[in-house]
């Protein structure tokens, strides 16, 4: 079941929402959002995707079970956490720094977002997991 | 430096969990990645045990280096040590038992994955410093056991799943509850600061614990209880282990509930159980132990099938932990902890030899069993050792546990819980020789001959009967090498009665300034950062 306006209007809204899903991951270093909240903007996008689409284009799309996602982002939060335990740090300790970049720019760089990641992945994977399964009864 | 390496304790589970779910279809290399992950464990337990014994230090890594009020502690300590350890060697003999239990069918379904899921959360409660994050690792433990629990599906396991989810949930919300109460009432949740903050008011004359406070714990305590099978709150027990497969009722009635009195033991004499309540909540352990002790152990003399003696006699056992938590000395608490190692070694060893038991005779049923004595003695008699230890005949495991504990209530007023100690001593060895009479002594009954082939089901049974001689053999060596096992369960015990040690760890003040701020009542308050520039 795809309805014409919402097909449309998908295809405005899932740029901005994926868009706004990384600023919220990002931003989450400091402030409000983080991996956990990015992950559920991003979640959300995919499944209105899949509603716009329908669910053959969608497959199309996204040939990956959700499930890989939950694997491979615990794997990147644990390795994340790793690196510093081999470097003689606690567990999960971050390695924060000021990238210098051209024209005077610098980005406040901190290595647990790939912790954060991991866990958007993590969120992705399990929401989008789920969702589809419910959606495959209902369909059925 | 070791510090940081106990973090492995987590990692180790959590990278085979991952890295088994890819080699989820080949059996082969799922289990050799389990054996070598929960293998790991045990030796590494022992090592940390022994070199943390020897140079008399508690290792503390705080996690991404956020220093210890504010970041997550994680702590090893010899009560932590020891039941980590005993965790995963419980957790290896069930594993390698499960290889035969379970259909190749249901082990591919993440069996392997969800059993180092559970090891993870189970090493974590028993590591964490923190309130909060033990209610993280209980909520990690008990998705995994809910998976476990309905492995293979039957409507039987669903509908007792579907309780014990029910009950946990309620008893996790509960706990979140209280943790957020507490933070609100002290501002902190790392138990160490709790610790300092609670024994630093109370040795204050002018200041009061706040009000509530005594609630407080006693909410825990049904928190923890409902977690650990105690007296009122143990009703979910028997049926939930009852119906899942044999291995993983093994693993659970080893490790699940004592991860509940762990935390009692940990947090009570620590943080709750001091201030003018303590009277009170130490009454309320004392009563509900002495009720745990003996209508768990009546339970299991009037049940006629085997899993039903032994899960309900999961719960006798308890009482006899919480009876060393209630009298809260130090010797008594080291037998507390000796006597949690030794149960859950052997609890998970008889539940073990059940698994084999039934494979012969096809059910549990002790009106249908007879004859496994002429059967299979080798299983007999591994199954006789196990069953003398958990009564606690000397120089069997279970002997130096009860010892301590019924010696050192003795001389109080707890004379009688001793005494109903004694009491429920003598039924557990009445319900073992049941098990034995009817399973292996007896003859077979006329009415219900054993069908199985005896030689072909010994042959089928290699991987069970190593992970059964492995756990009895940890019995016996707990048994015959008690003195160092003791030594350690001694510190455990000394570390839980007097908190300095564990506070100046965790959050690097002198312990000689410590000891002054908690103690002597006139002494002027000394604050983290004062505390922090004395220390050198």
């Amino acid at each position: 079941m795809t309805s014409l306006i919402l097909q449309t209007a998908s295809k405005l809204i899932v740029p901005l929402a994926l868009l706004f899903a990384a600023y919220m991951t990002l931003k989450g270093h400091n402030a409000p959002g983080g991996g956990f909240i990015g992950g559920l903007c991003f979640a959300v996008t995919l499944i209105l995707l899949r509603m716009g689409v329908g669910p053959e284009v969608f497959n199309r799309m996204v040939p990956l079970h959700p499930r890989v996602l939950v694997f491979v982002g615990l794997a990147v939060a644990f390795l994340t956490g790793l690196v510093p335990l081999l470097m003689g740090y606690p567990f999960l300790t971050s390695y924060v720094t000021d990238l210098q970049l051209p024209l005077g720019a610098s980005v406040h760089f901190a290595s647990a977002l790939f912790f954060d990641v991991g866990v958007l992945l993590v969120v992705v994977g399990t929401s989008v997991g789920m969702i589809l399964r419910l959606s495959q009864e209902v369909e059925a | 430096m070791i510090n940081h390496q106990i973090i492995l304790f987590m990692a180790i589970p959590l990278a085979a969990g991952l890295i088994s779910v890819t080699t989820a279809k080949n059996l082969f290399l799922s289990r050799l990645i389990g054996c070598v992950s929960l293998g790991g464990m045990v030796t590494m337990g022992v090592i940390l045990l022994w070199l943390s014994h020897r140079d008399d230090v508690i290792y503390v890594s705080q996690l991404g280096n956020w220093q210890a009020p504010f970041g997550i502690s994680i702590i090893f300590d010899s009560l932590s040590g020891l039941l980590i350890t005993a965790a995963s060697t419980v957790a290896l003999g069930a594993y390698i038992h499960s290889f035969d239990m379970l259909e190749p069918d249901i082990e591919r379904r993440y069996y392997h994955p969800l059993i180092q899921l559970l090891i993870f959360g189970v090493n974590l409660s028993f590591l964490t410093g923190d309130l909060f994050n033990l209610f993280v690792a209980f909520e990690i433990m008990l998705l995994a056991s809910y998976a476990l629990l309905t492995l293979g599906g039957t409507r039987k396991q669903l509908t007792q799943a579907y309780k014990y989810v029910l009950l946990n949930l309620l008893a996790s919300t509960i706990f979140v509850m209280t943790a957020g109460m507490v933070y609100g009432m002290f501002g902190t949740l790392n138990m160490a600061d709790l610790a300092r903050i609670v024994h630093e008011i109370q040795a204050d004359p002018d200041r009061e614990l706040p009000t509530g406070f005594t609630a407080l714990s006693i909410t825990l305590l049904l928190v923890f209880g409902l977690k650990g099978a105690f007296f009122p709150l143990w009703f979910w027990l028997p049926d939930t282990y009852y119906t899942c497969p044999i291995s993983i009722a093994g693993l659970f009635g080893g490790v699940l509930t004592k991860v509940g009195v762990y935390s009692v033991a940990r947090t009570f004499p620590l943080i709750f159980a001091v201030g003018e309540g303590s009277q009170l909540i130490i009454l309320i352990i004392a009563v509900a132990s002495a009720f745990t002790m003996f209508l768990g152990v009546l339970g299991a003399v009037s049940q006629h099938e085997i899993r039903r003696i032994l899960s309900i006699h999961v719960i006798s056992q308890i009482g006899y932990m919480m009876f060393g938590i209630a009298i809260m000395t130090g010797w008594a608490l080291a037998g507390c902890v000796f006597f949690m190692i030794h149960n859950m070694v052997v609890k998970c060893a008889l539940f073990l030899c059940c698994g084999a038991m039934e494979k012969h005779a096809g059910t549990d049923d002790l009106d249908r069993l007879g004859g496994l004595l002429k059967r299979d003695v080798f299983l007999a008699v591994l199954f006789f050792i196990a069953a003398l230890s958990l009564v606690g005949l000397p120089p069997l495991s279970g002997f130096f546990g009860k010892l301590v504990i019924i010696r050192e209530g003795w001389p109080y007023y707890w004379g009688t819980l001793s005494i109903v100690g004694l009491l429920t001593g003598s039924l557990t060895l009445l319900s073992m020789l049941k098990i034995w009479g009817y399973g292996f002594w007896n003859p077979t009954p006329k009415a219900h001959p054993i069908r199985t082939d005896a030689p072909t089901v010994k042959r089928n049974l290699k991987a069970a009967y190593t992970g059964i001689v492995f756990l009895v053999g940890t019995a016996l060596f707990l048994g015959f090498a008690a003195e160092p096992v003791c030594q350690v369960a001694l510190r455990a015990g000394e570390q839980l009665e007097d908190p300095v040690p564990y506070i100046s760890a965790v959050l690097r003040i002198d312990p000689d300034v410590l000891r002054v701020s908690l103690e002597a009542p006139a002494a002027p308050q000394v604050t983290l950062s004062a505390a922090a520039e004395a220390s050198p």
